[in-house]
């Protein structure tokens, strides 16, 4: 690049001539465009993603109640697979007209980084947290090639009294419990997934982040085939990847931590006292993306006017994970 | 268009006939002059199917057989696909060992209809003989998937020894229904004659209308709501079927046997919504 430097903030077009047209010494010429969103400024960063296996099952049960009982139990310590094996959520309420049983429901997504972990992890939560929930059963939500086993391994818990029905072509257990009978389809689907796509709100203190990060949530829970699974959906622990002490193979992300702006290489500006982080998991890259965009045009709608200043995202470098979303692609078309 | 393929009897026959080279799975590719030259066993000697039927139409994955009488029997025998319309009654093993398609007899059958069947529709218009979903004598499996809708009563043994598959009947079923039952379902919305369930193992027998006797070997479990009728009558809900017309019953007595037998089969007593 001859010997020109150029330093930029948000993005820039290089305007590149053949080296024939370019006198010796020539700089470039550089357009700087950042952009803004009703004052929030979009970084010129991008969210790097992983591929996961996923599935979705329906549990339903007597009443809403006892349904979000059973989904949320099973969606229970579920944020990040760092170390909790699997992340999950709920990812929408069913109404009875739209569940196999004729009763309400709830449709719960679970991630995983393999087949393998994602079938231990359905059978422990499925096993302890909806066969144990009063009422309830559960079905397959997925219709795919692969499969995992759901009922298939479960029933033996009935010791021999449980009894399989084909229905439709479909294989359930009906497994004896103490209120009755706990249904559950033989297996459910299993596709190819995406985890780990997020973006971050950047904001003057907590009230306006959480402000933010609330609106965006409720926005991102319209989008089917998404969950965000830390708490509320906001996680303000993100985290880079390694630390200084061995074995800890992720720590607190300092470049983000406002109370760290002087003591290490920040990428946070006076103006910002709060930042918190959305994770999505989707069932493909588009749920991915259609979440963000939901997400942070939320934010962006609140403003700067009510604290928010900007919306960033968090990556490796772009050398770990095969999906890359870009912020501004994304956000094209909003400012 | 095409036409289906029309076999018209053209007179009784003395012995019994195995019509099961006419399913569309073994007529398909063959002329119309092929289809009239195949042999059928009529009792111990051979005729041409030219000779017993009048044929019509082009269309082997429609069959359509115009009979009388009872001695056609092994009507849509190990048929994989297609349609076989049956018009009138027909003889024993309509549907043996029948594996895909539909059969759809507008009469009656007679005894072993549907034996040993794995998957596919056999409906029947009127009444079934006995034997309705059971195995060969010396086997011992019956029925093992598909559905037999039956719009009449069925005879003794009903689902003798069957292990998948359904079994609807709008009638009156006879004694001995669900004998020796593995698996799979039976449904009755008439009246089921004595012994039913005798040396049931597995299965479950939903019944709209108190039997006359329950075996004392089957043990009464209560009442109860049990969610898989909702799928199973919505399963039902496209069938072409009086059962289609009807929600799955909120509660059910569920009386469970043989136990004489070690059985783990029930007899599902509707108690209404």
């Amino acid at each position: 690049m001859n010997s020109a430097v150029c330093t930029v903030i948000g993005s820039c077009s290089l305007e590149l001539r053949p080296a024939a047209q370019r006198a010796p010494g020539a700089v470039f010429r550089v357009t700087y465009a950042p952009m803004q969103v009703n004052g929030v400024h979009i970084d010129d960063t991008f969210a790097e993603a992983f591929g996961m296996r996923a599935t979705r099952v329906l549990v339903t049960a007597h009443n809403l109640k006892w349904a979000y009982h059973a989904a949320i139990a099973a969606t229970g310590f579920a944020t990040s697979v760092i170390a909790c094996g699997a992340e999950a959520g709920v990812e929408r309420k069913l109404a009875a007209s739209d569940t196999p049983d004729g009763r309400p429901g709830a449709a719960i997504l679970l991630f995983a980084m393999s087949s393998k972990d994602l079938a231990s992890q359905l059978q422990r939560r499925i096993g302890q947290c909806v066969m144990t929930c009063p009422t309830s059963a559960a079905f397959s939500g997925l219709d795919s090639a692969e499969k995992l086993p759901l009922g298939k391994a479960l029933r033996y818990f009935g010791d021999g009294h449980q009894i399989s029905k084909l229905i439709g072509g479909k294989r359930y257990w009906r497994v004896p419990v103490m209120d009755g009978e706990f249904l559950c389809e033989e297996t459910t689907g299993m596709v190819r997934a995406v985890g780990g796509g997020n973006f971050l709100v950047l904001a003057r203190d907590a009230g306006a982040a959480l402000a933010g990060v609330e609106a965006a949530i409720e926005a991102m829970r319209k989008i089917p085939n998404v969950i965000m699974p830390f708490p509320g959906g906001v996680v303000r622990s993100g985290s880079k990847v390694g630390a200084k002490y061995k074995g800890m193979i992720a720590s607190t992300n300092d470049a983000f931590c406002p109370t760290l702006r002087g003591a290490v290489k920040s990428e946070l500006g006076p103006d910002i006292g709060c930042v918190m982080e959305i994770v999505i998991d989707g069932l493909s890259e588009a749920d991915v993306r259609a979440s963000m965009r939901a997400g942070m045009q939320a934010v962006c709608a609140l403003g700067a006017a009510r604290g928010i200043r900007r919306i960033s995202a968090g990556n490796y470098g772009g050398k770990l994970g095969q999906f890359h979303f870009k912020l501004r692609e994304i956000m094209k078309g909003t400012a | 268009m095409m036409r289906p393929l029309v076999f018209t009897q053209r007179y009784l026959p003395q012995q019994r006939v195995d019509c099961s080279p006419l399913v569309p799975n073994a007529l398909a590719g063959k002329s119309v002059r092929e289809v009239g030259a195949l042999e059928l066993q009529c009792g111990n000697r051979k005729l041409l199917v030219g000779e017993l039927f009048r044929l019509s139409g082009e269309d082997a994955q429609s069959v359509v057989i115009e009979c009388e009488g009872d001695k056609l029997e092994r009507i849509g025998a190990r048929m994989t696909g297609g349609s076989v319309r049956v018009q009138g009654d027909c003889g024993a093993y309509a549907g043996l060992q029948m594996r895909g398609g539909e059969i759809h007899v507008a009469g009656s059958t007679g005894a072993f209809a549907a034996c040993q069947m794995r998957g596919g529709l056999l409906r029947i218009d009127d009444d079934a003989g006995d034997f309705l979903g059971a195995a060969l004598p010396g086997e011992t499996r019956g029925m093992a998937g598909g559905t037999v809708l039956v719009k009449g009563n069925v005879g003794e043994r009903c689902g003798d020894r069957m292990r998948r598959g359904q079994i609807l009947i709008e009638g009156h079923a006879g004694d001995y229904c669900a004998a020796r039952m593995l698996a799979g379902t039976i449904a009755v919305m008439g009246s089921v004659g004595a012994n039913l369930g005798f040396a049931m193992q597995r299965g479950s027998v939903l019944l709209r209308a108190q039997p006359l006797d329950i075996p004392p070997t089957f043990g009464d479990c209560g009442i109860h709501e049990l969610a898989f009728l909702t799928l199973l009558f919505r399963a039902w809900s496209a069938l072409p079927s009086r059962f289609a017309q009807f929600a799955a019953p909120a509660r059910v007595r569920r009386i469970v046997g043989d136990l004489a037998n070690d059985g783990k089969g029930e007899i599902l007593l509707s108690t209404g919504r």
